[in-house]
């Protein structure tokens, strides 16, 4: 009679223990044996990102990134807010415009920063989908996550600069609306206005606002590297209809075959991984050097659960010079200052791969 | 209490908490109480660890998603520096207050909004270690944190310790790095645009704010006089508190 052998097979294994399950993934008894993850990945290895664009048919913009299990879909859709409708709203300065479209600096650049923060004008709103992994229940308020993940979108959205207020302002060209025709007594509470502001005969009647909404169909770990690829994608897409100020009906009207594409400035690519310890639970402030420890790149849902520190950096080579946006270190004490040097040209290869694939 | 440039802090300031302290530095004014080891929820329940629950309210409003995203930044730094394996199946809560934070006059004050605001976080990073420790929470170490902006102007690079919030606004990077009492990197967050080296030079001077060292002399630490421009020394700062604390509570014997 044979006993029955007290081993399990690898999917047993990894539900009951994972952590030791990575471990030795991560450390293999044979010298032969290459150092691998749980999921086949060489520790520095991120999963292949597939970026479709324009998936979606009723928004402006539109993608839908893939990186290995992890599935997001971005669908942007802009909104007209005349500006009536906004509370403590200051008329723009009409000499903006012309210093616009003369390309100025810095400090118009911080102006354009403060529209879109005072007005709200960029909406990210973060979903993630019932089903798209275990722990997320249905009929339950957003989770701490997706709270984080949309603050942490709308942070990096201004942080960077990605949209241009320009962009989004919608103009009433006083001068070229009076060649089109003329104008009616009832007109007269505009006109009032602008005889106020006398001497300028263009002004701003409306903005777009843009709702950014991701939707996570599935979920498999590393969730910002994904919804910010796709908000990046999504806003490379993004064409607004043509609007302009129809007197006679005193609206916004959009043009229905004219489009514009929406300028978006560099292209940030976040880059994510998780330090490993060797020691379960092991905690900082203990002896320096203590157990080994593996940065892993892209990290899958298994990785993360057994992972507590993090760190996120989103960088753009776009200049040529690589320029950091972004970092978001948390959890631990195992990334020091080398090791986040050491990380921003890590960083820098996920850019050209993420590049590869907006082209 | 009322809004100070230099740090400024007073322990154990509610009577019903484990430990609470109130904390005042460049503008921001934080109380936080600390209850624990209490009865863990169900759901939060950790066999082998205590959870650690970290609450942000902000100064007006209730806390949105701006405040769910400071919480999980301090919750994940503060579980490592608390012994949570003593205290297995147990909660470790932390309340955080804002009672005031500086205004930017340039911009229209808004009540609720989404955008991380990182420099408040040493305001609300050293509340917490002051009033764990003034909850007596076994700590394998104290942090300390602190609030850099780099800003460029005319041609000359600029680094601001504690920023205002115009020059948060105007600067190009903002900053926010913690370091455990072993000088080791527990937090790291950066905003803006620079490059690497800039973000050493960084590094460089929050951790002389953060882990200046101290000389000692006959038993009692003294902090170098010459180093006065690179802003307070943190460390010294939440020593000297708690030995101020602790005299007050031993002046009986």
């Amino acid at each position: 009679m044979t006993t029955p052998g007290l081993s399990f097979t690898r999917p047993v294994f990894a539900k009951l223990s994972p952590h030791p399950y990575l471990l030795r993934n991560l450390s293999p008894s044979s010298p032969g044996a290459r150092p691998a993850r749980t999921n086949g990945r060489a520790p520095q290895e991120a999963r292949p990102v597939h970026i479709n664009a324009s998936s979606l048919s009723h928004a402006h913009g539109s993608a839908l990134v893939r990186t290995g299990d992890t599935t997001v879909i971005c669908g942007v859709r802009g909104e007209i807010l005349p500006v009536e409708r906004i509370p403590q709203y200051r008329p723009l300065d009409i000499r903006k415009r012309h210093q616009d479209e003369g390309g100025e600096g810095a400090v118009e650049a911080a102006v354009g920063r403060g529209e879109l923060k005072d007005y709200d004008l960029l909406v990210p709103n973060i979903e993630l989908a019932t089903g798209s992994a275990p722990q997320f229940l249905p009929g339950v308020p957003p989770t701490p996550l997706a709270q984080t993940l949309s603050t942490r979108v709308y942070s990096l959205l201004h942080a960077t600069g990605l949209v241009e207020a320009a962009d989004l302002r919608i103009w009433y060209d006083h001068s070229k609306a009076k060649g089109e025709e003329r104008e009616d007594t009832n007109m007269g509470e505009q006109e009032e206005e602008e005889e106020r502001v006398e001497g300028k005969e263009e002004r701003v009647v409306a903005y777009w606002v843009l709702y950014i909404d991701l939707l996570f169909v599935s979920f498999d770990g590393n969730p910002f590297d994904a919804a910010w690829a796709a908000v990046v994608a999504a806003l490379r897409d993004t064409k607004l209809p043509v609007a302009r100020w129809d007197l006679d009906r005193e609206m916004v009207v959009c043009s229905r075959t004219e489009s514009r594409k929406l300028h978006v400035k560099g292209l940030p690519v976040a880059c994510s991984a998780a330090v490993f310890m060797e020691k379960e639970q092991a905690e900082a402030g203990t002896a320096v050097g203590e157990g080994r420890h593996w940065i892993l790149l892209d990290p899958d849902r298994l990785e993360e659960s057994l992972c507590r520190e993090m760190i996120t950096m989103v960088v753009d080579c776009s200049d040529g010079e690589t320029r950091i946006k972004h970092i978001e270190k948390q959890g631990g004490t195992v990334l020091g200052r080398e090791l986040i040097r050491g990380y921003a040209g890590v960083a820098e290869g996920r850019w050209k791969e993420i590049r590869g694939a907006m082209k | 209490m009322t809004a100070t440039t230099v740090p400024e802090a007073a322990t154990g300031v509610l009577p019903r908490a484990d430990g609470s302290a109130k904390y005042s530095h460049a503008g921001y004014i934080v109380t936080g109480s600390v209850n624990g080891p209490i009865e863990a929820q169900r759901r939060d329940e950790h066999p082998y660890e205590a959870h650690v629950d970290v609450i942000v309210r902000p100064a007006a409003g209730i806390g949105g998603t701006r405040e769910r995203h400071l919480e999980s930044i301090l919750q994940s730094s503060l579980a490592q520096i608390i012994l949570v394996k003593n205290f297995p199946r147990s909660l470790i809560q932390i309340v955080l207050q804002i009672e005031h934070s500086p205004e930017n006059d340039y911009v229209n004050t808004k009540l609720v909004q989404a955008n991380l605001n990182i420099s408040i976080m040493p305001a609300l990073f050293q509340t917490s270690v002051l009033a764990l420790l003034s909850a007596g929470v076994p700590m394998k170490a104290i942090a300390t944190a602190t609030a850099v902006a780099l800003s460029h102007q005319n041609g000359t690079k600029q680094t601001i310790v504690d920023p205002s919030p115009r020059e948060v606004e105007t600067a190009q990077s903002v900053h926010v790095l913690a370091f455990t009492s072993h000088d080791e990197l527990l937090l790291a967050e950066s905003e803006g645009h620079f490059t690497v080296n800039e973000w050493d030079d960084v590094y460089e001077t929050a951790r002389k704010v953060c882990c200046r060292p101290t000389t000692q002399k006959e038993g009692i630490a003294m902090v170098l006089d010459d180093e006065d421009a690179s802003g307070p020394d943190m460390r010294h700062f939440v020593r000297s508190t708690m030995e101020s604390k602790v005299a007050t509570d031993l002046h009986w014997k």
